[in-house]
């Protein structure tokens, strides 16, 4: 008998606005400026800024998993 | 949502300036051969803004005693007390060495430039922020609705829109003020984590309804305290960021 394993799903990267502290969470999105829940950073248009500063995308990083845990 | 407050330390640690360093050679030269048009709304701004700053760098010592259990709070509030008093000095010196606005001291010269600020401007910088500093000194209980004004209206609203015109108005004037620009380029960056950190701290507070609609109302009507020194559009873009960024706090209202 064999025992299936599975895998964790892996959790999707959240990205970071250097400029202010907001964190984008795929899983969220940005549903008030049109973007659906369970969209990925990278497929963002290139014109949408941070809710909260209005910085622009280039200013976002990704961050590493576990990283800002003080939330 | 926000990063939390040990994040705010460490990048207003990482985004330090020195405002006497600088150059505003270039900028004193073309200052005189400003167009009339030109030279109403830069100086009128500058003038917003020296009584702005001076007053947000006075009263944030408030919020840091009503602040003071939690120790992370009060230490982003020492670095943005920092950044304000800096802005404060960085517009001083602007009006001083570039304008030449006459007086001996900082406040001489907010009384030499007082006629080109809008009444709305200055009752909120000079009446409605020193009331609530008060309030939430005697009051620490106050604190989130004290953010509000602060940190979401003042400098989210008012000082975001002067900021945005005066660069928009440096870029786009008959003569180059680089030294103008690059000050202007760096206070907004300053300001984008203060407004971070005052979303921060609305995001994990309880605010209660009429809290809610009084930061609703409260902005779109401080969009305009600057008068005709702003066009508009720029209000208009200055109110849509304000509903979005509340919204983005959890803060929904419609």
């Amino acid at each position: 008998m064999t025992v299936e394993q599975t895998e964790a799903p892996a959790e999707a990267t959240r990205w970071l606005c250097e400029m202010c502290g907001f964190i984008y969470d795929p899983e969220e999105g940005d549903p008030d400026s049109g973007i659906p829940p369970g969209t990925p950073f990278e497929d963002i248009p290139d014109d949408w800024m941070c809710p909260i500063c209005g910085a622009e995308k280039s200013d976002f990083r990704a961050l590493e998993p576990g990283e800002f845990p003080e939330m | 949502m926000i990063t939390g407050y040990g994040h705010f330390v460490q990048l207003a640690e990482s985004l330090q300036w020195d405002e006497t360093t600088i150059d505003l050679t270039a900028d004193a030269e073309a200052w005189p051969k400003l167009e009339q048009e030109e030279f109403d709304q830069v100086l009128g701004l500058l003038a917003g803004f020296c009584v702005g700053e001076t007053s947000v760098a006075t009263h944030l010592t408030s919020f840091q005693s009503a602040a003071s259990t939690d120790d992370r709070m009060v230490e982003v509030l020492q670095a943005q007390a920092r950044d304000e008093a800096r802005h404060a000095r960085f517009f001083d010196r602007v009006v001083r060495e570039v304008a030449e606005i006459p007086g001996d001291t900082m406040a001489d010269r907010i009384d030499a430039l007082r006629d080109r600020i809008s009444p709305d401007l200055l009752e909120l910088f000079e009446e409605r922020l020193p009331a609530t500093a008060a309030r939430v000194a005697e009051d620490h209980e106050q604190l989130t609705a004290a953010v509000g004004l602060y940190h979401m209206i003042l400098e989210g609203v008012v000082l975001t829109a002067g900021q945005h015109a005066l660069l928009q108005a440096l870029k786009g004037c008959s003569v180059k003020m680089p030294g103008m620009v690059k000050g202007m380029e760096l206070v907004l960056r300053d300001e984008r984590w203060h407004i971070g950190f005052g979303s921060r701290v609305i995001q994990s507070a309880d605010v209660v309804d009429d809290q809610m609609e009084e930061l609703l109302t409260q902005g779109v009507k401080a969009a305009s305290a600057w008068g005709d020194l702003i066009s508009h559009d720029d209000i208009k873009h200055v109110e849509h960021l304000h509903q979005r960024r509340l919204k983005s706090v959890g803060i929904k209202f419609w």
